[in-house]
């Protein structure tokens, strides 16, 4: 596998969620839709990394129910396209590689079956992450914790 | 012998919550201001006076007159009635001190009492009321005590001396009320100004008499003329031609009478509308000024919502990279991985190649080591110049010196040393991830500077809602209660304009056709009167007869211009006096001096006009111009009178619309017209101010003219239930 080869197998990922956070994405991530009470990301993406961030931070880490308790959306290449965000997350993702498994420099001596398997062991670390950031948001939501502001986000990430 | 307010004091009266004491307003001859801000009383102080002298409040809400007894509930302090406890009484009352002359001191006292008998304070249904008796007391000023008036026609007459009926309309001005004193398109207004303040009745009366024995002498000696002319024709056609005429202008005067009813009504709505005219215009000025303020503020709350709406895309927005906040560490890390992946995979490669070539040891030198110039010498010169040994041409050492200088060709047939070359992967990432992770410094200072903006706007909007706020207030204050503020300027403009067309159409009319007409028939008539009279002198009857008819005809002629002229002196009388104070008036204002002008209409009307330097009329200034026009004539109906006026004035906020420099006119005029002027007033207040009045109200305070001034508090912020007036005397 060349470089972009390895990039393009990330990028062409759909990450899951679980079912039971609908009703928090469906509250704080408007995708373009109607207006909440509450400061809203737009696509479902936004939240999602804003979760995995929240995730990774407070050491929250979730594994997602079975497959079919789960929902995916879009692949990770459509993550704000002509951006380097995407970049940025990899950077941040692959700083982890000991707790998710893996070295460097072996990639480069591994055939594409045991490629594809660190793959799928990087999406299941940012899914754990997501999932784990989504719940605490979920609760605080239900437990009224959160400060209905526009700087909601911005003021729970400095917590 | 003047009448002056003593004092005037309120128990439980609105929010002058507590007794007499507490609210007693002492005053004096000359100017007393009572200085209060929009809800400190000024209105319910003015109240005070319509209870005196009517047993009537105005209703703020609905600004009608209501009797006394129905105002009930509402002009009990609030305070007070729910300080009162069930089956407890509360009182409320006026009590009001005046002397007249150098004599006697007079205390009238007006109050009801009402027994709480249910739980909800402002429902009527709560309170039984009892109307006290009222309370006249008089005393001679050398003593002290005052003693009970008892008898009813007294105590009326002593509280129609204070302001007597026929004068309290110059006495009283509420607010736009002075725009009602006096309609001059009404002949009855000023006819009544003018009986008010001549002896105009008398000739009227002695006028009347005196046709009616003229046509009484025509009639004698028509008979006496046909007993004694029995076959004069002449005489018989002449008087059936005088008939004739006479005929044709009295049907002329009834056309006159309608046209001049035409016009009248025209003129009336041209009045009516007059204020309204100007106000049209006002309004569309302050609408126009709205308009782009309007657009500028659902601009800006448009940038803001959009502002809000796009707080969140900071985060994942390159230039602000918000999500990047708290990921140091996580790059350093990366940093530190791909050092060491590089390394190791140098390793690996210098590994690979000794185990391909076990003998070409300068794998393991770094590239470019060393560099193709120094190789290149060191071939030409045969000589290493890192050992400093020979390397001559043939042997091992010279031949590996050009295996040295080839190696980048080599390079390109090299083989991979790797399954997955993933150098470029990491090397990528780092370089495209550096517009987040290089704002690492900057992000917590853009979120506080997000947050400033977040406040500049919403200030930018608050700016701007104040502004059209005020500007709103301003407009809606230009309305006239009443009226409906949806009465489209358009609507005003054209009802105006048309009437303005409909006078001038009744004006011609009448000056052109009917006018001439009757002056035609008028002059028939004196023709063929003189006609008549010279056929009866070839007739023999007796001079009595002849002579009592000519008299009688001068007579009447006289007594008719007599009551012209006193009324046109009157009318001339008013108007040299509404022009003196009208220039005192407007003397602080900086309007270019035009006059009032009064023309008699052939109606008996009378316009009444604002001419400007060059004689045209000035149609629809501003309302508080009109106003200002209206309070001179007031004023000249009071100062043209012969006899000293001897009433106070009681005056609420008329001079609301005036601006600043009327306002000192208003002041300064007042003092030379009225014994004693008792004026409630908001334009002097200042909040800011340490005395609580502005600039204006502390030159008044230092005029001697003004001999008391009250500002009035409420207490800020309260709710109704504890809303209490208080008082400050200045002076």
């Amino acid at each position: 596998m060349t470089a972009q080869e390895f990039k393009n197998t990330i990028l062409l990922k759909r990450p899951r969620y679980a079912k039971s956070k609908i009703p928090v994405i469906e509250a704080f991530a408007n995708k373009g839709q109607s207006k909440s009470e509450y400061s809203q990301f737009g696509p479902i993406y936004e939240l999602y990394i804003y979760a995995f961030r929240l995730g990774l931070k407070k050491g929250l880490k979730l594994p997602l129910p079975p497959r079919n308790s789960t929902q995916d959306f879009i692949e990770i290449g459509k993550w704000k396209r002509d951006s380097s965000l995407v970049d940025f997350l990899l950077m941040i993702i692959f700083s982890y590689s000991e707790e998710i498994g893996f070295d460097w420099n072996d990639l480069e001596d591994f055939d594409d079956k045991e490629l594809n398997q660190v793959v799928s062991n990087i999406i299941e670390f940012i899914e754990s992450y997501a999932n784990g950031g989504l719940q605490y948001l979920q609760e605080e939501w239900g437990n009224d914790n959160l400060i209905n502001s526009s700087y909601l986000f911005a003021d729970l990430m400095n917590e | 012998m003047a009448s002056i307010i003593n004092s005037i004091a309120f128990k439980n009266f609105f929010n002058y919550y507590g007794e007499f004491e507490d609210n007693t307003y002492e005053l004096e001859e000359g100017i007393n201001i009572i200085v209060a801000d929009n809800g400190a009383g000024k209105s319910k102080f003015f109240n005070a006076f319509l209870w005196l002298f009517y047993d009537q409040v105005l209703d703020s809400d609905t600004k009608q007159k209501i009797s006394i007894k129905n105002a009930g509930v509402k002009i009990i302090s609030d305070k007070a009635k729910n300080e009162t406890a069930i089956g407890d009484y509360v009182k409320c009352g006026v009590t009001l001190e005046y002397t007249s002359g150098t004599r006697y001191k007079y205390q009238v006292i007006k109050s009801f009492t009402a027994t709480r008998l249910d739980e909800k304070v402002t429902d009527k249904n709560s309170w039984q009321f009892v109307m006290n008796e009222l309370e006249v007391n008089r005393t001679e000023l050398v003593l002290h005590k005052y003693k009970p008036v008892y008898d009813e026609v007294e105590k009326k007459q002593i509280i129609d001396n204070l302001i007597m009926p026929a004068f309290r309309k110059y006495s009283f001005l509420q607010g736009e009320e002075v725009d009602d004193i006096i309609d001059f398109s009404k002949k009855e207004s000023i006819e009544e100004a003018v009986e008010n303040l001549t002896d105009i009745k008398s000739y009227e009366q002695i006028h009347e008499l005196l046709d009616e024995f003229k046509t009484k002498a025509f009639k004698d000696l028509q008979k006496q003329l046909k007993a004694n002319n029995i076959q004069n024709e002449r005489f018989d056609d002449a008087v059936a031609e005088k008939e004739k005429i006479e005929q044709k202008l009295e049907h002329e005067k009834e056309k006159l009478e309608q046209w001049n009813e035409t016009l009248s009504v025209a003129e009336k709505e041209k009045n009516d509308l007059d204020k309204l005219y100007s106000n049209a215009e006002k309004r569309k000025e302050l609408d126009d000024r709205l308009k782009p303020l309007r657009k500028k503020l659902r601009d800006k709350n448009e940038e803001f919502e959009n502002f809000l709406d796009r707080i969140n895309n900071r985060f994942f927005d390159g230039g602000f990279a918000w999500i990047a906040m708290g990921f140091e560490n996580e790059v350093d890390k990366f940093r530190e991985l791909n050092d060491r992946y590089i390394e190791k995979r140098y390793e690996k490669k210098a590994l690979k190649n000794v185990e391909d070539n076990p003998n070409e040891y300068f794998h393991f030198l770094p590239e470019n080591s060393p560099d193709s110039v120094s190789l290149k010498n060191m071939i030409e010169d045969q000589h290493c110049y890192v050992c400093n040994r020979e390397a001559k041409e043939g042997t091992p050492e010279y031949s590996n010196l050009l295996k040295l200088k080839n190696r980048t060709k080599d390079k390109q047939s090299e083989k991979p040393f790797v399954n997955n070359d993933l150098k470029n992967f990491f090397g990528d990432l780092q370089i495209n991830a550096q517009p987040f992770y290089n704002k690492f410094e900057s992000i917590r200072d853009s979120i506080i500077k997000t947050k400033e903006k977040e406040v500049e706007i919403r200030d930018n909007i608050e700016k701007l809602k104040k502004q059209i706020k005020s500007i709103d207030d301003d407009r809606n204050s230009i309305l006239i209660a009443g009226h409906d503020s949806e009465h489209s300027a358009r609507e005003v403009i054209s009802n105006y304009t048309g009437a303005v067309k409909r006078m001038e159409n009744a004006n011609n009319k009448i000056n052109d056709i009917i006018i001439p007409s009757v002056n035609k028939n008028r002059k028939d008539l004196k023709a063929i009167n003189d006609e008549i009279k010279s056929l009866n002198k070839s007739n023999d009857i007796p001079d009595g007869f002849n002579e009592n008819y000519e008299v009688l005809s001068d007579l009447e002629e006289a007594s008719q211009k007599a009551k012209e002229r006193v009324f046109d002196g009157m009318i001339s009388l008013l108007e040299e006096h509404a022009n003196m104070h009208f220039k005192n008036l407007i003397k602080n204002n900086d309007l270019s001096g035009g006059i009032l002008k009064f023309e008699k209409n052939l109606n008996g009307s009378i316009n009444f006009n604002y001419l400007d330097s060059k004689g045209n009329s000035v149609y629809g200034s501003a309302e508080g111009f009109q106003r200002m026009k209206k309070f001179s004539v007031v004023m000249a109906i009071i100062s043209a009178n012969n006899s000293q006026y001897n009433y106070p004035l009681l005056a609420d906020a008329p001079i609301s619309a005036f601006g600043e420099g009327f306002t000192e006119g208003f002041f300064e005029a007042i003092g030379d017209v009225f014994p004693q002027s008792i004026v409630l007033v908001k334009e002097l207040y200042k909040r800011e101010d340490e005395m609580k009045i502005n600039e204006l109200g502390k030159r008044l305070l230092k005029d001697k003219k003004v001999r008391t001034m009250y500002v009035n508090h409420v207490t800020e912020d309260s709710e109704q239930i504890d809303l209490v007036t208080t008082q400050t005397k200045l002076k």
